[in-house]
């Protein structure tokens, strides 16, 4: 398809959108050279460009180097808005609210795992629901019990025996984010998350066992407790239906509010309402609610994966040092302090497809990692690798402490499920040392490696431009997916 | 159980057309009602193979929405909701009674059971992206995407 936006390179790693027509200011895109015919064949260019016209945008609209379409805002996206005449909106976190990662480290080598990863996998599959419909069976949680999931997030499960308080220093937000209101979540949503907690889902998400293949950065790995050939795990999920409800729901407010308070859309999923106004107010209360759940839904898992090294390797916690290393948010709208323009302001920052960065000293980063900057995350898919980054500098004046998130798809599911037919991708990836676990044929066949691109290109492009920093690179061992 | 061979002779109810983060379907219908009721199969389809689902449950389902294509959105996350909520997947539906704005339908279908139905995708939602109802010829089309 032709795509109408301008686009001007500003250097190896930067592209721009000017500012033009009703742009209220420019769009800014990290991506290498090579990337941008992929990154043209889908509008999601001018999709950079139309968030660029929603009112108090503050700074560019920014894209990472996993940019790809999405509805409204662009996967990849990064807007911040002024809270005062700024707006916020549902499209610009997606319906997965708090989609995000995490990784665990062990006192474990590869070699002494390798011998036993198809029974780990096996029982990770059995305490892990997920896939089509997964639920827990055991946990079905009351409203007053899941008002408090909402309002407290991952504290929530720890409260409950699910990990410890020394997991809680080691996510985003402390695994809370504050200003959440359940009363705003509907009965829907509330009925769709009421016995999902704990559990997987399905699509792109998984738990994967694997180990560290390469440090890039010995005295960064070190500080993160990482070593080479050291056994790691990387949950992957979200908020599950409750939080998909909350977006869907507030959709259909936005497509009101937005009428109400006269902003003019450019596409209607930007739907949007002022961040002062009421519609404004109970989504960020809802959506805080779902992020929180999500939160919760990783430290419980979290959980079912130390019990699941416990009883195949028959140590005890303290022997498999099963510590959370980071959890990260990479769907997420946040209230956050950035200097723009040499001025200190507070700004509604959207992040969508897009995983917070912050530097060494930043007040957010954790304790833990004052020294080193925040650990950044990136899932890369089944069959090849992760990367562990950290926040840097640049990235805090660039893009609002931001990088990229993932790999992104190159195939559609379609194109997937052709590619795979007549072959055994469970196979494949045994061949190449990998087992997988899988609730369907077809959600194993949809994630095929070549269905991804590979997120080394896009994580080298966020280190070449210094919006992160490689630390270490992990390879997958064995993986269960939804 | 085997797919009817007369299906093939039938118009095609619903298509997939190629989308790549998500899926989007093509879905056709005599009717406003049965174009409705072919997307509710575009949707069961999405997440698991419906040959072998069974009429075993009936539901009652209405949805009120400001507008036609805001129904039909409304309409596939009523039974996405359905589905989270106690499992529930349709085998056939039927829509006795469409406004513009209200929808009237019965669902005839079975609880999701690991051992018998095989699982494809969770859909997140039914979008309002390139959301479309138009007639076509003497019937109507519809175009719907999916978030997974």
């Amino acid at each position: 398809m032709a795509n109408p936006v301008k686009l001007r390179q500003i250097d190896e790693y930067r592209w721009e959108i000017p500012q033009e027509g009703k742009m209220r200011t420019r769009g800014l895109i990290f991506a290498s050279k090579a990337m941008i015919p992929k990154i043209m064949e889908d509008r999601s260019l001018e999709q950079v460009a139309n968030v660029a016209t929603l009112p108090g945008i503050v700074g560019p609209s920014l894209a990472m180097p996993d940019i790809h379409w999405g509805y409204g805002f662009p996967i990849g996206g990064v807007a911040a808005f002024d809270l005062e005449g700024g707006v916020v909106s549902p499209g610009g976190v997606g319906y997965d609210i708090n989609c995000g990662v995490r990784l665990l480290r062990t006192n474990m080598k590869r070699p002494e795992v390798e011998r036993y990863i198809e029974d780990l996998v096996n029982l990770l599959f059995r305490n892990i629901p997920s896939g089509v419909g997964s639920r827990r069976k055991d946990l079905k949680l009351r409203d007053a019990t899941l008002f408090e999931v909402l309002r407290q997030g991952a504290g929530w499960a720890v409260k409950n025996g699910y990990g410890s308080r020394a997991d809680l220093e080691h996510i985003e937000a402390s695994g809370k984010i504050d200003g959440a209101e359940p009363e705003r979540v509907s009965q829907f949503a509330l009925d769709r998350g009421r016995d999902q907690l704990g559990t997987l889902g399905s699509g792109n998400h998984f738990v994967e066992v694997g180990y560290v293949l390469e440090i890039f950065d010995e005295k960064l790995a070190a500080a993160l407790g990482l070593f080479k050939d050291q056994v790691t795990a990387i949950v992957h999920t979200g908020s599950r239906g409750l939080g998909h409800q909350v977006c869907d729901d507030y959709i259909k407010v936005m497509l009101k509010a937005a009428a109400k308070y006269g902003i003019e859309l450019v596409d209607r999923q930007l739907c949007c309402a002022p961040i002062t106004a009421p519609e404004g107010q109970q989504y960020l209360g809802a959506m805080a609610a779902a992020a929180n759940f999500a939160f919760a839904n990783r430290q419980m898992i979290t959980h079912w994966v130390r019990e699941s090294f416990e009883e195949v390797f028959k140590l005890g916690p303290r022997d498999l040092g099963l510590e959370l290393v980071y959890d990260v948010a990479h769907n997420i709208a946040k209230m956050e302090t950035h200097v723009v323009a040499g001025k200190k302001m507070k700004v509604c920052l959207h992040r969508k497809g897009a995983t917070r960065a912050f530097p060494p000293g930043h007040p957010e980063t954790p304790a833990a990692y004052q020294k080193t900057g925040q650990p950044v995350l990136i899932p890369g898919d089944m069959g090849r690798y992760s990367f562990v980054l950290v926040g840097t500098e640049p990235a805090l004046t660039e893009t609002f402490g931001s990088t990229c998130h993932g790999a992104g798809r190159e195939m559609s599911r379609h194109q997937a499920l052709k590619a795979a037919k007549g072959r055994s991708i469970v196979q494949e990836l045994a061949q190449k040392g990998i087992v997988v676990r899988g609730a369907g044929r077809a959600t194993i066949d949809e994630e095929l490696s070549e269905a991804y691109k590979d997120v080394q290109a896009v994580v080298d492009v966020c280190h070449g431009a210094g919006i992160a920093k490689k630390v270490a690179k992990l390879k997958p061992l064995g993986v269960i997916k939804g | 159980m085997k797919p009817q061979s007369s299906a093939r002779r039938r118009p095609v109810k619903y298509r997939q057309v190629p989308h790549t983060a998500d899926m989007a379907w093509r879905i056709r219908g005599e009717s406003l009602p049965e174009l409705f009721e072919n997307a509710a199969g575009a949707l069961m389809a999405t997440m698991t193979d419906r040959r072998y689902l069974r009429r075993r449950e009936k539901r009652e389902i209405e949805v009120v929405a400001s507008d036609r294509e805001a129904l039909l959105v409304d309409w596939l996350n009523r039974l996405v909701y359905l589905f989270e909520v106690d499992g529930f997947w349709g085998r056939e539906f039927q829509v006795s009674s469409l406004t513009d704005q209200h929808l009237q339908a019965t669902a005839w279908g079975e609880r999701f059971d690991p051992e018998r139905h095989p699982g494809k995708t969770a859909v997140k939602a039914a979008t309002y992206h390139h959301l479309e109802i138009v007639p076509q010829g003497e019937g109507w089309q519809a175009t719907v995407i999916l978030d997974l």
